[in-house]
């Protein structure tokens, strides 16, 4: 798989990149797909190679469906990434996933990071970005062979209260 | 309590200036630094055969340096690390020592922070390609540690009503103390307003929410109980550690837990039991301030006040000097200089030593006049018991309890 450029950077996935490779190449199918133990059943992001929780090394891709509530969030002002520039302000995005919220643990869930963007993936208005607000996956695509995750609204009503920062 | 409680010390401290523009190589600061620390701890090339440094691939290495001071190393570990690292060095030392591997090691950061290699990502870092688990983070512009940690300060206002203006008082206090000591970076003194009003880096950290990046190195000196007794100053025991200790999905913060709880939530059980006492017996604290609130949820996490009362706490006066338990009276790393935490640990011992470096004619002999107006005093009055608490990440923080 050849390098590819988004931004500015080099984002390097080899042919031995055992974690990252397929993960990216089904994004670009726009399926969104997380590693599931074979021994206790439970999902894991990022794509890891043993199970956090049980220690299992087998495991095998389960598609998850492509919503979730925004867990909190960031606004980058000043943008360090060079290629980032032309973008700031900027959202970026810890995401909870529907699929195994509150487990293992309560404090625990498929947690993502991402950019909170416009279907048109410019970056979404500060006004709009909050904890609580609903969002579905919007997959960006870099090359033929790569897609990134990236989050949109969805325009459900919010889990809970929404929160902002003031 | 811990096998090696009070078993060895702190003997040697030194640093260079804190710059923007240090016109030098890191060999030639560590040099400056190490030589510092052997004359304050009274050490020949002779007395000192250990070695340990942490980098992040921006230094020189003990081999290199070790020769320019007229050491044989009978032990060395250069460590890729930041903050964090510092506290659990000294713990490496203890344990080479106690094995028989060297008697007495220093340990060393050197940096040009801001005039090579910026710590705050601009430059080369933010350019850098981006492989691994890198993906699952920088193609979104979180690259810096002030993006990086963000979300955890964020969920903290979200869950717990903390303010801007009550993690701002960490800065004001730091700045306090920045005053009183001739070796800060930024001197002056700032308020709340000045904190508010600057402008936005990555919300909700301001401009003076962060760090200082500065040119410097730092070095400070273990040796056990017993060979610290022939030196020159006032030894400072180490009374308990804790290195590099992490939560769970270590991988990705912010897959595991509250994402406001931090490393501190688990180093204080293996700190405090070793050193045999709790928080409410620290006179003062260094609780690492590479960001305003990083100092406050770490304070938290080792129990100085309730989970999610950090606010309140950092903005209570408890932390300014003057205060019940000063934080960082040096200024820190908002305002001494950044060195990946060591600054904050020497800072402590001469505190503790009674010989805080500050305005005071006669700071040396350990004179005082204990008044903490602009251009004065820095020296806590009867520090028994100093903690350090080591940042390097909201999931691996470290944790250093001295006594004098």
């Amino acid at each position: 798989m050849p390098n590819v450029e988004y931004r500015g950077m080099n984002l390097i996935v080899p042919e031995n990149d055992s974690e990252w490779r397929e993960y990216l190449k089904m994004a670009r199918e726009h399926r969104l797909v997380m590693r599931k133990c074979s021994a206790c059943g439970l999902l894991r992001y990022p794509p890891g190679r043993g199970c956090p929780w049980c220690s299992t090394l087998g495991w095998s891709w389960q598609e998850v469906s492509d919503k979730g509530t925004i867990h909190s969030y960031e606004i980058v002002a000043q943008a360090i990434q060079p290629g980032f520039r032309d973008w700031a302000p900027y959202p970026v995005v810890v995401v909870e996933l529907d699929e195994q919220r509150g487990r293992p643990t309560q404090d625990e869930g498929l947690r993502m990071v991402g950019n909170l963007v416009t279907p048109d993936f410019r970056p979404e208005g500060e006004e709009n970005v909050a904890i609580g607000q609903r969002v579905r996956v919007l997959f960006q695509d870099l090359s033929p062979e790569i897609a990134l995750p990236q989050f949109t609204l969805t325009g459900e009503p919010p889990e809970g209260r929404l929160w902002r920062l003031a | 309590m811990g096998l090696l409680k009070d078993r060895y010390c702190i003997v040697g401290v030194g640093e260079t200036e804190y710059s923007r523009n240090s016109g030098r190589s890191t060999r030639a600061m560590a040099v400056e630094a190490i030589r510092k620390a052997m004359d304050d701890g009274g050490l020949s090339p002779k007395d000192v055969d250990g070695m340990l440094s942490y980098h992040q691939n921006d230094s020189t290495p003990s081999l290199i340096v070790g020769p320019d001071l007229g050491t044989r190393l009978n032990f060395w570990v250069d460590m890729i690390g930041g903050g964090s690292s510092i506290e659990a060095l000294v713990g490496i030392a203890m344990g080479a020592i106690e094995v028989g591997m060297c008697r007495t090691v220093a340990i060393f950061r050197s940096m040009n922070g801001y005039s090579e290699l910026r710590i705050g990502g601009t430059g080369a870092r933010g350019a850098a390609p981006v492989r691994g688990q890198d993906l699952a983070t920088r193609p979104y512009g979180m690259s810096s540690p002030g993006q990086a940690f963000a979300p955890s300060f964020m969920r903290h206002m979200c869950d717990y009503g903390t303010t801007s203006e009550q993690v701002a008082h960490v800065k004001v206090a730091h700045s306090k103390h920045a005053s009183q000591n001739p070796k800060a970076f930024y001197k002056e003194r700032v308020t709340v307003g000045d904190v508010l009003n600057s402008r936005w880096i990555v919300k909700p950290l301001h401009l003076l929410d962060c760090c200082v990046e500065t040119d410097n190195a730092t070095c400070l000196i273990v040796t056990s109980a017993e060979r610290a007794r022939d030196l020159r100053p006032r030894p400072i025991s180490i009374m308990g550690v804790a290195g590099r200790v992490s939560k769970p999905r270590s991988d990705f913060a912010f897959a595991h837990g509250p994402l406001s709880r931090v490393a501190g939530y688990y180093a204080k059980d293996i700190v405090f039991p070793m050193a045999g006492i709790g928080p409410e017996d620290v006179n003062l604290t260094g609780s690492y301030d590479a960001f305003t609130f990083t100092t406050m949820l770490q304070l938290e996490e080792y129990g100085f006040c309730k989970k999610g009362e950090g606010g309140a706490y950092v903005s209570s006066g408890i932390i300014e000097l003057g205060g019940k338990r000063p934080n960082n009276t040096s200024g820190g790393q908002l305002c001494e200089g950044y060195t990946h935490g060591m600054n904050l640990v020497i800072e402590n011992v001469r505190q503790l030593r009674g010989t805080a470096d500050d305005y005071c004619p006669g700071w040396a002999e350990g004179k005082h006049s204990y008044d903490y107006s602009p251009g004065k005093c820095r020296q806590v009055k009867d520090v028994e018991i100093a903690m350090n608490l080591g940042w390097s990440r909201p999931e691996t923080g470290s944790a250093l309890i001295l006594r004098r």
